[in-house]
């Protein structure tokens, strides 16, 4: 026993796979009983045409964590539209984790998602509004600002308002003091809102 | 033919901002503007080592070059590859007092216990490895032991191979550990053949997904000071590439810097006495 000597021929893969590596392949490895077999599928669908949209469908029942962690690196490798989409849906689930890692993958694609954001921060739903706010905690984008700046000024729910107002105390410039001013007045009979903006102003104007 | 020194060639913010998305691109190292100066020079010390002039003409030499022989000397010029052996010793005695037992204890088909030290840098990490599985663990005598060492810089797997190590890298190797295993010579000191021949160097991006499906299979990984030079989108998939390079049950080390769980949730974070270490679940876990 002891040390295996290197040799020319010494092969650095144990395992062979034997499963069908191909599209077709692919698309039905993602719905393979065994979790490795559906991680792999995920990784190497990659290339295949209308990835995205397989990817998604498996999503939407995939329980195994090494299995989503895979799909969602995936989406974010191939960032198309379909991809994004599916993550902006993502962000509608009553699975909190899920949720999660929709944001967490859309922080990471800020060309693809910017076009989607101020949808996303109009929408319907308060909560979808506070998880677009949540994206660009992290998004590196030039108009960051910006958004953040238009849901002060025109969102209506104080909950949306606040969580805004937090990141914008962390990214904010000069150029928001007039928004961060219209929410105080908005949102008067809010204790916490006066507050942090107090907050803000005071951490944007001695920077 | 130009002959312009290094000195004199200026890189400018457009240039950096160019330089570091396509370099992001190929490597999935990003440089922040910390790096700047670092950048520059090693930038500018190609462009003269190439004749090319200025940064427009060298960057289109890059991109087009169909040997792909320029790019790999600049990631060679661009990676950081300062070590020594026994570095953060506590983790070689986590892994033959904690990590191994374990391993072994659960190895019921006896398959060689496989190793991977990446980056290897210019070797000492994996001799390290092999030092100190031969000094301080018995189970040397009665396991087949495989150890891969990879890096994506062809020079530094040159020297690893090479293994001749200056005073400075082996500083902290007690004196019979040298004496044991290195003979010194006039250009330095000289690691045994006997652990040149055991260890394996190849070269490998750990951020990308096509390179490491090969590397399957180990039983430990160490890969110390490599995810804090990747932004967060390549921290994901190089921690996505390790996973699926690792056995269920197997272990990762990290630098002490450095923090799996910030990176991906799919490694159960193990805290023995000598250290914390990294492991990929024995079983798929589902999450609901």
């Amino acid at each position: 026993m002891g040390f295996v000597k290197k040799q020319k021929d010494r092969r650095i893969e144990q395992n062979e796979r034997s499963y069908q590596r191909n599209c077709d392949g692919f698309k039905l490895q993602l719905n393979d009983p065994d979790p490795a077999v559906r991680r792999w599928a995920a990784r190497d669908i990659i290339q295949c045409p209308d990835a995205s949209t397989a990817l998604l469908e498996r999503l939407e029942k995939e329980e195994t964590v090494e299995v989503r962690q895979a799909i969602f690196t995936s989406l974010i490798n191939i960032g198309d539209s379909v991809a994004v989409a599916g993550l902006v849906e993502c962000l509608r689930s009553e699975d909190a984790a899920l949720r999660n890692e929709a944001i967490e993958a859309m922080k990471q694609l800020p060309e693809e998602v910017s076009p989607v954001i101020r949808e996303l921060l109009n929408d319907d739903d308060p909560d979808v509004r506070i998880f677009a706010v949540n994206i660009l905690e992290a998004l590196k984008h030039p108009d960051v600002e910006k958004w953040l700046m238009e849901v002060l000024e025109t969102d209506s729910h104080v909950n949306v308002c606040a969580t805004a107002l937090d990141l914008l105390a962390e990214v904010g410039t000069e150029k928001s003091l007039t928004s961060l001013n219209y929410l105080k007045a908005r949102f008067s009979s809010e204790p916490y809102i006066q507050f942090a903006v107090n907050v803000a102003i005071e951490r944007i104007t001695n920077e | 033919m130009n002959n312009t020194a290094a000195k004199d060639i200026s890189i400018s913010n457009e240039d950096f901002q160019k330089f570091r998305e396509y370099f992001y691109r190929k490597t999935g190292i990003w440089f922040d503007e910390s790096k700047r100066y670092f950048v520059d020079k090693r930038l500018a010390e190609r462009i003269t080592a190439t004749r090319t002039d200025n940064f427009r003409s060298y960057f289109t030499m890059l991109r087009f070059q169909a040997s792909g022989d320029e790019l790999q000397k600049l990631i060679n010029s661009m990676t950081v590859n300062e070590t020594y052996f026994f570095r953060e010793e506590y983790q070689l005695q986590c892994m033959v007092n904690s990590v191994l037992p374990e391993i072994t204890e659960k190895k019921l088909d006896r398959s060689p216990i496989r190793i991977w030290s990446v980056p290897s840098s210019s070797g000492e990490e994996p001799y390290s490895i092999a030092i100190y599985l031969l000094e301080h663990w018995e189970g040397i005598n009665y396991w087949d032991v495989e150890i891969i060492s990879s890096d994506i810089d062809t020079n530094m797997l040159h020297c690893a191979r090479k293994g001749l190590y200056s005073h400075r890298s082996v500083q902290y190797l007690p004196a019979h550990i040298l004496h044991k295993y290195f003979r010194n010579t006039d250009e330095g000191y000289q690691i045994c053949d006997e652990l040149r021949d055991v260890i394996e160097f190849t070269r490998v991006n750990v951020f990308d997904p096509l390179e490491t499906k090969r590397y399957r299979n180990f039983d430990i990984v160490f890969c110390r000071n490599l995810l804090i030079y990747f932004d967060d989108m390549s921290r994901r998939q190089a921690a996505e590439n390790l996973y699926d390079a690792m056995k269920p049950g197997g272990f990762i080390f990290l630098g002490h810097s450095e923090s799996m769980s910030r990176i991906s949730p799919l490694f159960k974070v193990r805290k023995f006495s000598e250290a914390v270490v990294y492991q990929k679940p024995l079983y798929t876990e589902a999450r609901r």
